[in-house]
């Protein structure tokens, strides 16, 4: 009885310690493994709390668009429904509330703003979209030029100019992606002149589309769709310079072409590193093109099809990652796009979104800005874990080239994650690299890399050969000798018969 | 026995197929037991290449492999093939008898195995370097075996190289339109037992 007593005691304490131990994340990390089935992962980052315009004392967010976190360390968010740009600072205070500037004396409000740049010298520039216009101010708020609409020849006269995200690089150029334009970004000089589209995605037409061609009619050719550029719909600068663009107007069957055929092409690629030129230099060496989700239903289904990436955010070493609007996840790539992360979901609980439309990094934090049903918005913070961290910093240390230290975060990894491709990958790079290829040989294997597997193939097999060198050339002596008697003696039998 | 000699006459076909293939018929140097003996190696070629072939040359998920899966894709194609080859030349006035056809083509895929079985044990010693060789023996075997049955098909139907070649294309078709057939026959058949166990339940349930 006492026992029994003791018992329902000790059930009924670790029930009540299990159930508020964890506060459970609202959704399933995973990634994507060589064969493109969805392997569950620890969750990377957890939700740790939610930022809202009425919290704030400032009143709700409305229909806000864009989120960016300047160089140092403040939070502007276009509220674009409410014509003002809200800055925080990393308290998660209202620092200030830029929404009128003076210009030639008068005082001057945004319309709809729905992108924001700050520069290092902390200027914010405004993608003015209403008004058709770019406007920087510096940190103190006060008008430092208006870059209007772009007049060019090779712009129409009633082009209507709706510029919604911009980045400016460090020799004051800007590129802005503006609505309507699917010949690239937009970019200006720093004179505030129109200079050239640059980065136009390459068009792509199928054999299919280009023979049925041949048989329309001019009525029939008029009437289709001519083949154009996707459209840009973000833009984000990295450390170094170069540009990330994200669309997400390419089709289904292109898409899912590009995830069976493990297709590197930028032209199937929702997501782009532009250099300075506009040439496309993402590196796609993972198993998949880095197109958000790899397995998803194509039809029929209210969350069917490809992810629609809307944000990019780029963190060092080429790390990125791009935000799906669709199913409301976060994809973080490495360097050579292999998938680290994914997490996020859709949903009405802290860490879940409803439409989330900008994301970015505060430190080691994702903040990402949620249009929410109504148009009230809501920022929700997610720190790394552990697990988040780990990783993270195994591939800094690989591209800081500290292997050994990079080496121990993968084994690390592995303890949280068995899954873990990169971390087998990692391990055995660091085994080939102490001459241990068989282990090398293992670690590949399990992280299905058949290049560096047959890497450390190679040298195994050449230390095995060299190890048995002499075995191998006694045995075939011996074979030799035993055959050329063999034959002389069936020779000579021959004879004698 | 019969089966062995069978067997051993594939090194002298495969080298010489107009003779062979003649001689494999008229001479009945072939027989319908080594015939099957030869889909059932190949059978076994096929999933050993998916099970055996080194790491590196391997692109399929073990974890789904199916053995029975595998051995559909060799002994269906096969028996399609032959079935529609049958049809076919029964009606374009070819001499081989059903027996003829299905021992013709097995001994036309011996290349298969022969090639194949080697290949997997090389492709365990071999790296991504010497890969070209590995494909080309795979694309020789296939293309060798192409050409054993397009031969086979006109000597044992006796017809000249060109007829061969176009009843070849036929008969590909011929498969295609057998499997259009058999995935209508059971779709409707499938529909019609679905008819009936509605109209069953609404009874059973009415009363």
């Amino acid at each position: 009885m006492k026992l029994r007593k003791y018992l329902i005691c000790t059930v009924l304490i670790s029930v009540l310690l299990t159930t508020t131990a964890f506060a459970e994340i609202p959704y399933s990390s995973y990634t994507y493994d060589y064969w493109g089935n969805p392997v569950p992962a620890p969750a990377p980052y957890v939700p740790t709390r939610i930022v809202e315009g009425t919290t704030l004392g400032i009143g709700a967010f409305n229909n806000a668009n864009d989120l960016f976190v300047s160089p140092a360390g403040k939070i502007y968010v276009a509220d674009t429904g409410n014509n003002r740009i809200v800055v925080l600072n990393d308290q998660w205070e209202v620092e200030r509330i830029v929404d009128s500037f003076v210009m030639n004396g008068e005082e001057q409000t945004f319309n709809a703003p729905q992108g924001v740049f700050i520069t290092d010298a902390e200027h914010l520039y405004v993608a003015d979209t209403g008004n058709g216009r770019v406007v920087e101010l510096d940190e103190d708020g006060n008008l430092v030029r208006v870059i209007g609409k772009p007049v060019n020849e090779i712009i129409p006269e009633n082009f209507e100019y709706k510029p919604t995200a911009l980045v400016v690089d460090r020799a004051q150029r800007l590129y802005v992606v503006a609505t309507g334009v699917n010949q690239g970004l937009m970019e200006f000089d720093s004179e505030g002149n129109f200079r050239t589209y640059m980065g136009a995605p390459r068009v792509s037409v199928n054999m299919y589309q280009y023979f049925i061609r041949l048989f329309y009619t001019e009525e029939m050719l008029d009437r289709t769709t001519d083949f154009v550029p996707t459209e840009y719909n973000n833009i984000r600068m990295d450390e170094d310079g170069f540009i990330y663009v994200t669309t997400s107007t390419i089709s289904v069957y292109a898409i899912q072409g590009a995830i069976s055929g493990r297709s590197t092409d930028d032209r199937v690629s929702p997501v782009r590193k532009l250099n300075p030129t506009g040439k496309d230099i993402l590196r796609r060496r993972g198993y998949f093109p880095p197109v958000g989700d790899v397995q998803f239903f194509s039809r029929g289904y209210a969350e069917g099809g490809q992810s629609l990436l809307v944000d990019v955010c780029a963190d060092k070493y080429g790390i990125y990652s791009v935000l799906d609007n669709k199913r409301g996840r976060i994809f973080t790539y490495d360097g050579d796009s292999n998938i680290l992360f994914i997490f996020g979901g859709k949903g009405n609980r802290l860490g879940t979104f409803n439409n989330p439309v900008a994301f970015d990094k505060v430190g080691e934090n994702f903040i990402v800005l949620d249009k929410s049903v109504s148009g009230q918005g809501q920022i929700t913070v997610f720190e790394p874990t552990d697990y988040g961290r780990l990783v993270l910093q195994a591939v800094y240390y690989h591209n800081e080239g500290k292997y050994d230290e990079a080496t121990a975060c993968w084994e690390e990894v592995l303890k949280y994650n068995a899954n873990s491709e990169l971390a087998y990958i990692g391990m055995g790079k660091a085994a080939l690299d102490q001459d241990e290829f068989y282990t090398a040989m293992k670690y590949f294997r399990l992280g299905n890399k058949r290049d560096y597997y047959s890497k450390a193939f190679k040298l195994y097999r050449k230390e095995v050969l060299s190890r048995y060198f002499g075995v191998i050339v006694a045995v075939i002596l011996i074979l030799s000798v035993g055959l050329y008697i063999r034959a002389k003696r069936k020779g000579r039998r021959e004879v004698v018969a | 026995m019969e089966v062995l000699r069978g067997l051993r006459y594939v090194t002298y076909l495969i080298f010489h197929p107009f003779n062979g293939f003649w001689d494999l018929k008229h001479e009945k140097k072939g027989n319908l037991g080594s015939a099957l003996v030869i889909v059932a190696l190949l059978s076994i070629t096929y999933i050993l290449r998916r099970q055996a072939t080194g790491f590196i040359f391997n692109t399929v998920n073990l974890l789904e492999l199916n053995i029975l899966v595998e051995i559909i894709s060799v002994v269906l194609p096969f028996m399609l093939w032959c079935i529609s080859n049958w049809c076919l030349t029964t009606l374009m006035d070819g001499e081989g008898s059903f027996k003829d056809i299905i021992i013709t083509s097995a001994y036309a895929l011996t290349p298969l195995i022969l090639i194949n079985l080697p290949m997997i044990l090389v492709s365990n010693v071999i790296t991504v370097d010497e890969g070209a060789f590995y494909y080309f023996f795979i694309s020789l075997s296939t293309v060798w075996a192409a050409a054993l049955m397009l031969v086979g098909t006109s000597v044992v139907h006796q017809y000249s190289m060109t007829k061969a070649f176009i009843t070849c294309i036929c008969i590909i078709v011929g498969v295609g339109l057998i499997i259009f057939i058999g995935l209508l026959f059971f779709s409707l058949l499938q529909q019609m037992f679905w008819f009936a166990w509605t109209v069953f339940q609404e009874i059973s349930l009415r009363f």
